[in-house]
């Protein structure tokens, strides 16, 4: 702790994640052999069934679609020192904004349904964080808490409102009316067919553009623009901030309401571009999946692409998994994303010393032959 | 008289429902009280629910389940604090991580063992907590009043019931009566001071969270191995965030954290006995909302409008030592 | 709702892919058909309705030798997909099981229209698919007669899953059943949820009979999937009666299961198998009651002793009767009330 070397970013942001990721993956590894598995065949079902056929790359992308939206949303809290662990709440309220707009709005033409749509979204997880970020900044109450009540009144919300009010009359299952076909965001295949490339039928759609166009205007945001620098000042030292004359609390509750918007953007990719209805739980866990894409992403929208992308190789490759070996269910996927968190979250620092103790011997070295 | 019946029926209820909160609570306390966020006892719980349940089936025994059940979680907690305390790392990650950790790993272990897609294999009654008549109940049953809550209320609860409530004081007495608590709650307030005192920081909040792991794999245990007769999948269905709620609501002390599991486990009860019940004068009770009030009551006492409660001063912090 | 037939072309074209193999046409006879079964959330060890598509699935591997292939849904959002990497990948017939996969189908069957689809508790109405339906209400008329016959106190209860007509239709069933043989006999009723958490949650399903049995139920019927074995086993704890539905549960707790209301799942998933295989599959709704055989009661070693003459008696006349349309059951789903 006491001599703090500054070690060049290519190890600060590449090598060290790497270790922590290989790391998650040698126990992963492990477990797939205590289990009675071949872990190399696993590996390869997994890359197989994440790309190995046409069909799977859209599958890929279309998780890696929710997983950028919530990472994006995590880091963007997390650049103003907050945890906001409830994007799986922010993005179901959200996805209820959605469905409103589509089933109430439905006269309105698709282009302009896809700005109200996304307007919609936004608003309804903004709405959501607004609350714990307002508690936190003006009331002191502990943020982490106060989202994860959040997901859980979220929850028994969307239950309440599924079964007794979007319900479509005569239905058993807690879903909302399909929204009308002119509204659906179209799927890229069939955007493809249209100039004439015939691609395989998946899931993705026109979100995915959105959510590159979401990672660049973040990055955008948070490096470029005042507001951006206001909150990464807030998130290094609140108290600091206080004396450059920003006031905290108000850059706590703009970040928050913008990573509720940005987690609310996946409600887009699973209700107006998937399901095409409102579904009890359409979040599955995605939220949560943020939490581990942005620590390894190092919150950069960079970084957090290609981990959104790591994510939904292993929710796609997971699912043909289970699909081929029975003993191991994509659970394993689960799995492996508590230990992404575990290793490169809460042990970040374990690797560092070692790392360091490395580097520097390397350079003490290298120096020396320079001068030799 | 039938009303009273009802009353009685549901108090019982309370009591079977709140029994896992309790332990759960008392465990965030320890493990809080002493400066480390615990965000994890849904995750432990359901490690601890999966140990017991597997172990108790292959042992025919739930003793030998809750032995298991409670190594399973004081090994969790150990990571928890590698992570937290020796590496320093984000308390609010590791807990996330361990409750992610455990939901995959659970059920990977479950169906390799068992194939029966996730579950463990229905117990049977000597691998189970069975209920405990206490002295006398059968005689005072039909007494007016007295007979119905001694019997139907006060006896017929499995052993840890008994001990989720005994473990209450005993908690208390820990925390406010012994030289360990004092310790425990000062490095939670003020580590600094302890450490200048010759104590050590590190291996007091170790302690802490080995205690915690102690109580949160006892509140495992009675999900799978007494209240229910087998292991499911998440079958938490998060109760460590409703005890965690109620550790808050109760401000981190043990007799307020008790009244506040009791309040949630009432309210889980009545909304399990409301589900589709159409109350003469009011209509169908939405049940969501009877669900949903546990978590809005703690988010209004975090806002401070009922009360203000504080978190130990260090909570959060790794104590990094002053040169 | 009908998807454009482009999408259609290029789901069938996409099943050319390398390594994929497309098979079989559903006009005629096939030896080698490739079946698939995707059950719902309670998974195919519930123990009860999906335990019993998973039992037929086995049958018809037994007596064909044709392996099936499967998959448990773990959240219905994953429905779509379970459907349609087995359409995919030229599985056929593809049985998928519960009323909650209902709208899944009814997306994906027409991106397949040459892959034979049958569904299990709800209709969908397509041209590649069979739906096959119970009249769960029939048996569980019977079961309450029986209830109420074996009960001594004459309170008897019933614990559902998700609250849903389908399932108001079975208790509506029980309580008619149980005032036909014992017209003051009490009957509660109680739901574990609205959502399908509801048919996985034992604990709470305990719970609820051990409210049922605290108001003085001695008999109790599970109507929730895989929540029912917390039912039964809280029935069994407390010595008192359990009632068993969709599988055979007698054997769980001999002596303390009264009889079971067998929905026959596992008929419907051989049979759609088997007339895949056959080369005679129908698309279409078919209804099974006890007159086909797809709804009964069960009596085996188990519970023989638990039941008196007087009941097997009277539980025999009124399944004739019920055939012959002596007795009419009141169908919940209908008008969605219950008289009484």
């Amino acid at each position: 702790m006491s001599n703090v070397v500054q070690l060049p970013r290519w190890i600060d942001v590449g090598v060290l994640p790497l270790l922590n990721l290989l790391l998650a993956l040698v126990v992963s590894a492990l477990l797939v052999l205590a289990i009675g598995e071949n872990p190399v065949e696993v590996v390869e079902i997994l890359l197989y069934g994440a790309f190995g056929y046409d069909e799977a790359w859209g599958y890929t992308l279309y998780y890696t679609t929710n997983f950028v939206f919530t990472g994006l949303s995590f880091a963007v809290a997390f650049h103003c020192g907050l945890f906001n662990i409830g994007a799986e709440g922010q993005a179901y309220v959200g996805g209820l904004g959605v469905t409103l707009a589509a089933l109430y709005l439905d006269f309105l033409p698709f282009p302009l349904m896809l700005v109200v749509g996304m307007m919609a979204a936004a608003i309804f997880g903004a709405a959501w964080a607004y609350i714990p970020a307002y508690l936190q900044a003006r009331r002191g109450s502990h943020i982490v808490i106060t989202t994860i009540m959040f997901n859980f009144i979220a929850s028994s919300l969307m239950v309440y409102l599924l079964v007794n009010v979007l319900r479509p009359q005569g239905s058993m299952t807690p879903e909302s009316e399909q929204i009308a076909e002119h509204l659906r965001l179209p799927f890229i295949h069939d955007m493809a067919a249209a100039f004439g490339i015939d691609m395989a039928s998946s899931p993705l759609n026109l979100s995915f553009v959105y959510a590159i166009a979401a990672s660049i205007l973040v990055w955008m945001f948070i490096w470029h623009t005042r507001w951006g620098y206001a909150i990464r000042t807030v998130g290094a030292n609140a108290v600091a901030a206080t004396y450059g004359g920003i006031d905290p609390g108000r850059y706590i509750i703009i970040a928050m309401m913008i990573s509720g918007a940005l987690a609310s953007f996946m409600a887009l990719n699973e209700v107006m571009g998937v399901q095409h209805r409102l579904l009890i739980d359409f979040t599955a866990g995605y939220g949560f999946v943020g939490i581990a894409v942005a620590l390894m992403g190092r919150n950069h929208p960079f970084g957090i692409f290609l981990a959104a992308l790591l994510f939904g190789m292993l929710y796609q490759g997971g699912a043909e998994l289970s699909f081929e070996i029975p003993t191991i269910s994509n659970d394993m996927v689960v799995v492996i994303q508590g230990l992404v968190i575990l290793f490169t979250g809460a042990m970040e620092h374990m690797f560092r010393p070692r790392v360091t103790k490395i580097y520097t011997a390397w350079r003490l070295r290298r120096d020396r032959m320079e001068a030799a | 008289m039938e009303n009273f019946e009802l009353v009685i029926l549901l108090l019982d209820a309370t009591l079977r429902t709140s029994t896992p909160l309790i332990l759960a609570a008392l465990a965030g306390m320890f493990s809080e009280r002493s400066g480390t966020i615990n965000l994890a006892l849904e995750g432990m719980m359901l490690g601890g629910a999966f140990a017991a349940a597997a172990v108790a089936y292959y042992a025919g025994s739930p003793w030998v389940g809750l032995l298991a059940a409670i190594a399973a979680t004081i090994a969790l907690s150990l990571l928890h604090g590698f992570a937290c305390i020796t590496h320093k790392g984000n308390q609010v990650v590791s807990g996330m991580a361990i409750n992610i950790l455990m939901s995959g790993f659970t059920a990977l272990v479950g169906i390799a063992l068992f194939a029966q897609g996730g579950k463990t294999p229905a117990l049977d009654k000597a691998s189970r907590f069975q209920p405990i008549t206490l002295p006398g109940a059968e005689a005072v049953r039909d007494v007016p009043i007295l007979g119905p809550i001694y019997f139907e209320l006060l006896s017929g609860h499995n052993i840890l019931v008994y001990i989720a409530f005994f473990a209450v004081p005993a908690a208390w007495w820990v925390m406010y009566r012994t030289r360990f608590g004092l310790r425990l709650r000062a490095v939670g307030e003020n580590p600094g001071a302890v450490d200048t005192a010759g104590i050590s920081v590190v291996l007091m909040r170790y302690r802490a969270v080995v205690c915690s792991g102690v109580l949160v794999g006892m509140s495992g245990a009675y999900l799978s191995t007494a209240q229910g007769a087998s292991f499911l999948q998440d079958m938490t269905a998060g109760k460590g965030y409703i005890a965690l709620a109620a550790m808050v609501f109760g401000k981190w002390r043990p007799f307020p954290a008790l009244f506040a599991c009791l309040l949630f486990g009432f309210l889980d009860a009545a909304a399990t006995r409301l589900q589709g019940v159409i109350l003469p004068g009011i209509g169908e009770v939405p049940v969501q909302l009877v669900q949903a009030l546990p978590y809005v009551l703690t988010v209004i006492l975090l806002a401070g409008f009922i009360g203000r409660a504080t978190p130990p001063k260090a909570l959060g912090r790794a104590y990094v030592k002053e040169r | 709702m009908q998807r454009k037939p482009l999408l259609g072309a290029i789901a069938v074209l996409s099943a050319f892919l390398p390594g994929i193999i497309a098979t079989s046409s559903p006009s005629f006879a096939d030896e080698t058909i490739k079946p698939a079964v995707v059950y719902s959330t309670g998974g195919k060890f519930d123990g009860a309705f999906n335990q019993s598509a998973f039992t037929g699935a086995e049958k018809f591997k037994t007596d064909t030798g044709i392996d099936y292939r499967e998959f448990e849904l773990r959240n219905d959002t994953q429905s779509q997909q379970a459907i349609r990497t087995f359409a995919r990948d030229g599985h056929d017939p593809v049985v998928v099981i519960g009323f909650q996969q209902a709208s899944a189908l009814a997306e994906v069957a027409p991106e397949f229209p040459e892959t034979r689809f049958a569904i299990v508790d709800m209709v969908v109405d397509q041209p590649n698919v069979q739906s096959v339906v119970f009249r769960e209400h029939e048996g569980s008329f019977i079961v309450g007669m029986l209830a109420a016959m074996a009960s001594n106190s004459n309170t008897i209860g019933a614990v559902g899953g998700m609250d849903i007509p389908l399932i108001r239709r079975m208790t509506c069933g029980y309580q008619l059943g149980a005032h036909y043989a014992k017209p003051d006999a009490n009957v509660l009723v109680n739901f574990v949820g609205t959502t399908g958490a509801a048919w996985n949650d034992p604990i709470r399903g305990g719970e609820l009979t051990k409210t049922q049995i605290g108001k003085g139920a001695d008999v109790v019927l599970q109507l929730a999937g895989g929540t029912g074995i917390g039912v039964l086993q809280a029935a069994s704890d407390a010595k008192i009666l359990g009632i068993g539905s969709d599988a055979n549960q007698n054997g769980l707790h001999p002596g303390q299961v009264l009889t079971s209301m067998v929905k026959h799942v596992d008929v419907a998933v051989y049979e759609a198998f088997k007339a895949a295989r056959d080369g005679n599959w129908q698309p279409g709704i078919k209804s099974l009651g006890l007159a086909e055989g797809g709804i009964d009661w069960a009596l085996d070693e188990n519970n023989r002793d638990l039941m008196t003459d007087d009941m097997e008696v009277a539980a025999k006349k009124a399944k004739a009767d019920i055939i012959s349309g002596k007795i009419t059951i009141h169908d919940y789903m209908i008008d969605n009330t219950c008289p009484n």
